[in-house]
């Protein structure tokens, strides 16, 4: 009409008030985007299937409203702005492994390259609240997929998520990540992955189903969970709680015949009760990042040697105790348990923190392993 | 027709003297009190009244004027009460002027004539000066701990009227037997493990420094608490005799012996209001909580849920020992040197291991926000409290009793007097050098401590006084500082959360 794309009225609909993903699925099936615009903003009559949305109550109304506010050439230029390009299902450009999707999303937002994910895709998800261990196994399968061209696919969320992104990059000429996330792709969330978002962004694929401006809702979350699925191979769960965000993805994951995968974690770990409970279940266990390459149907093995650690080596009772320390443990429990007084255990810990070996949060001790 | 009694009125924990000038004069009958008495003073007209007619008095049908003087400063509460109807009597000649001389009374009256003890007795007998008191039978030993003339007492007016008169002697109630109440302080043996923050209470008492317990509901966090004041030592006499008057000018019950000699425990609910916690809320400017815990232990649980403005009013109280309450008509500088002893989840949900916090971020951000800045700047021990596993609390053995710790404790505190004239927590960071040197491992210790971010400035500092008590209480210590030391004193050093990071030191 004035010239703008089809991707700038497909833009300003995914905004719309009500706009659900079944709805836009609806409009741009029977309709080009520009019509479908002038159909929901009151402009253009509906008629046949289309017409059928509207018997919902006052959504004509609230479509109406809600388009006065989102002009196409605004959201188009806020696209521009921020590097985003829509992609339309049905429309050159539009990833593959979503096309077929039970649930596929009309209208894709992503910051990136599309082209650039060209290889193999293993999503790496798992709990905000990891511990240490789960962090360092997150950061390690990022990196080792990564540095054999594998994408890693995650949801950029704290906790896990951001750890498999950080592993991946890592990687100077690794696979480049893949990050479904859940909020538009100039809101940052959570603020601290600023950094981590701009990098995904600038050496692997942002995507979201929201248009720019749109804040993390809820009930996003759960709908980006389909979408990390789908783009999923592979999907690997690394910490889960009992229940959680993570095993929606596993749900979502098994619907599409995606395969699930799992990290175990100790029995006590709460944070690992999930992903144990998956593996009681018969998911396949992930210890190492071959698992996932034989996950994969791929067999290559990861040559190189073991990295150098320029950690000094503990001795006497600092071994002692780094041994003993398997799951978090209080200095009183390390005291008990290695029969050291609470001194001694003081000093122990002291020398390992400061060399690198332990780290300490509201009392409680964890190992850290090679990679930071 | 005229005459003048001594009394006293109480204006935060000090007693003012006030001199009861009654005048009786031919005129129409009437009764007015001056000389800004508060509401509960203008109330004596009719207690007075009815109390000297009870006792079998005739009150003149006279004008009477009561002056308070000086009339200038507000005079509080019912303690004038006696004061006022001994004048009356005496301007009625039916007790002589020289009768009363050299005699100050404090105590409220009965509508019967019977008379009743007053908050603030100690203070108020303090400001008689060279008088001998006259109190209400109660008050005995509270007057008799402050007062060094002769304490008098009666149990109604009519008493203290027939012994001045001569017509009857003073009555002698008999001493009570006074019951020793240590015994109800919680012993520390009731501990069972927890030994990290069993140490931790050792040295906060050795070196005065305030604790924050961090740990889940149902750690024990509030029981390692209870039993502070058991591992301090009995207040010098000095302390004792203020903690008394404190208590006393609070109306807070004193011990059978009046004086306060074990360190006071007081633990105000988190709902309390800032008036509450560091006082002034009535006319006389009554002492609040951390006044109350002068000498002894101010135990603050949930520190997180007490409203901001009420930990900001600790502040200035925390660093200068004193509170300084200011109102439009009076102001009152309250003693207020306290141990404080806090204790605090580390999240909403409360935590425990890694990765079993239910808490969303923002929440717990939240939370931790409330409790960061200056406030949490001033405890030298932050301590992880754990709950005990189940085997330590059915079989493990129970850990030192109070009085053997507190021995420790004791020594400990005076080899640091002796050093420093002050408690560890009280070194300036200038002199910790000097009077708290470190061996080259110990410094080591600490240098890669602070090279790792781990320790900010303050934190070093704070992390050096802690290690001095350390060695204090360490039997093979001396003047040097180890590198045991330096490790057990991180250890009360809690890394509360990777979000606190940077801004606590």
């Amino acid at each position: 009409m004035n010239g703008l794309p089809d991707q700038a009225y497909a833009a300003a609909l995914a905004g719309l008030d009500r706009m659900t993903v079944a709805r836009l699925g609806v409009l741009l099936a029977h309709l080009t985007p520009a019509e479908a615009y002038a159909v929901a903003a009151g402009q253009m009559r509906p008629c046949g299937l289309v017409a059928r949305l509207f018997d919902a109550d006052g959504l004509a109304a609230a479509w109406r409203a809600s388009a006065a506010q989102r002009a196409p050439s605004r959201i188009w230029q806020q696209c521009c702005d921020h590097d985003i390009t829509v992609l339309i299902r049905g429309y050159p450009g539009y990833p593959a492994p979503l096309v077929e999707d039970p649930m596929p999303a009309a209208v894709l937002f992503v910051r990136g390259d599309v082209d650039r994910i060209v290889g193999r895709r293993a999503g790496i998800i798992g709990t905000r609240n990891a511990t240490g261990s789960g962090r360092e196994t997150a950061t390690t399968l990022g990196r080792d997929l990564s540095a054999v061209g594998v994408h890693v696919v995650s949801g950029l969320a704290r906790g896990i998520d951001g750890c498999a992104h950080r592993g991946a990059l890592s990687v100077s000429d690794g696979a480049g990540p893949v990050a479904v996330v859940a909020s538009g792709l100039d809101v940052v969330y959570p603020r601290e992955h600023a950094r981590l978002w701009q990098e995904v962004a600038e050496r692997g694929l942002l995507v979201s189903e929201a248009p720019p401006g749109t804040p993390p809702e809820a009930y996003r979350f759960p709908l980006r969970n389909r979408i990390l699925a789908a783009f999923s191979e592979v999907l690997v769960v690394v910490e889960s709680r009992a229940s959680g965000g993570s095993l929606i993805t596993v749900n979502e994951a098994r619907e599409r015949e995606v395969l699930v995968m799992a990290v175990p974690g100790a029995l006590r770990n709460r944070a690992a009760e999930g992903t144990n409970a998956l593996v009681r279940d018969g998911c396949p266990v992930v210890m190492d990042a071959t698992d996932v390459l034989v996950g994969l149907g791929l067999d290559t093995r990861r040559a190189g040697g073991v990295a150098y650690d320029p950690r000094p080596q503990p001795r006497g009772h600092d071994a002692q105790l780094l041994e003993l320390l398997g799951e978090p443990s209080t200095l009183d429990q390390l005291a008990l348990i290695s029969g050291m007084t609470l001194v001694e255990s003081a000093m122990a810990v002291a020398r390992l923190e400061s060399a690198g070996w332990l780290q300490q949060v509201n009392g409680w001790f964890e190992r850290v392993g090679r990679v930071r | 027709m005229l005459a003048a009694i001594s009394s006293a009125t109480l204006l935060g924990v000090e007693g003012h003297r006030v001199v009861v000038e009654v005048h009786v004069s031919s005129a129409l009958p009437s009764f007015t009190i001056v000389g800004l008495p508060d509401e509960v003073c203008r109330e004596a007209r009719d207690r007075v009244r009815a109390a000297v007619l009870s006792s079998g008095f005739s009150w003149p049908s006279k004008r009477v004027t009561i002056n308070l003087a000086p009339s200038s400063e507000r005079k509080v509460g019912a303690g004038l009460d006696l004061a006022m109807a001994v004048g009356i009597l005496v301007a009625d000649d039916i007790i002589s002027a020289e009768a009363v001389a050299g005699f100050g009374f404090v105590g409220e009256l009965g509508l019967d004539g019977s008379l009743r003890p007053v908050a603030g007795i100690a203070p108020m007998v303090a400001a008689l000066g060279a008088v001998h008191p006259v109190v209400p039978v109660a008050s005995r030993h509270e007057a008799e701990v402050i007062s060094e003339q002769r304490v008098f007492v009666g149990r109604t007016l009519r008493d203290v009227v027939d012994a001045l008169k001569g017509d009857a002697p003073w009555p002698t109630p008999p001493v009570e037997a006074v019951v020793d109440d240590t015994v109800m302080v919680p012993d520390l043996a009731d501990v069972r493990g927890q030994p990290l923050a069993r140490q931790a209470l050792e040295v906060a008492a050795a070196g005065g420094h305030h604790v924050l317990f961090v740990g889940p509901p149902g750690s024990g966090k509030t029981m390692l608490a209870q039993r502070m004041p058991g591992l301090l030592p009995p207040l010098a006499p000095q302390v004792s005799l203020v903690a008394t008057m404190v208590h006393s000018a609070a109306g807070v019950r004193l011990p059978a012996a009046a004086l306060i000699t074990r360190a006071p425990f007081r633990a105000p609910h988190h709902t309390s209001s800032i008036v509450a916690l560091v006082g002034g809320g009535t006319a006389s400017l009554r002492p609040g909580e951390i006044s109350l815990a002068h000498g002894g232990v101010l135990f603050l649980d949930e520190l997180g849920e007490f409203s901001p403005a009420v930990l900001d009013g600790l502040r200035q109280p925390l660093e200068e020992g004193v509170v300084r309450v200011a109102r439009a008509r009076a102001s009152a500088t309250l003693p207020a040197q306290f141990l404080l002893v806090a204790a605090t989840n580390p999240c909403p949900c409360g935590g425990g291991a890694p990765g079993s916090c239910e808490c969303d971020d923002g929440a717990r951000a939240r939370y931790l926000r409330r409790l960061s800045g200056p406030l949490l700047d001033r405890f030298d021990l932050r301590v992880p409290v754990h709950r005990p596993e189940v085997d330590e609390l059915l079989v493990g053995h129970s850990g030192e009793p109070s009085a053997v710790v507190a021995a420790r404790v004791a020594l400990a505190r005076d080899v640091a007097v002796q050093r420093s004239g002050s408690l560890n927590a009280a070194i300036p960071a200038s002199l910790l050098d000097s009077l708290a040197p470190l061996d080259p491992a110990a410094q080591r210790l600490l240098r890669c401590e602070l090279e790792h971010d781990r320790l900010t400035g303050r934190g070093y500092h704070r992390v050096r006084r802690v290690a001095r008590t350390l060695a204090d209480l360490d039997p093979a210590g001396d003047e040097v500082v180890r590198e045991q030391h330096v490790a057990m004193a991180l250890q009360f050093r809690v890394r509360l959360s990777p979000l606190l990071r940077g801004r606590v030191a």
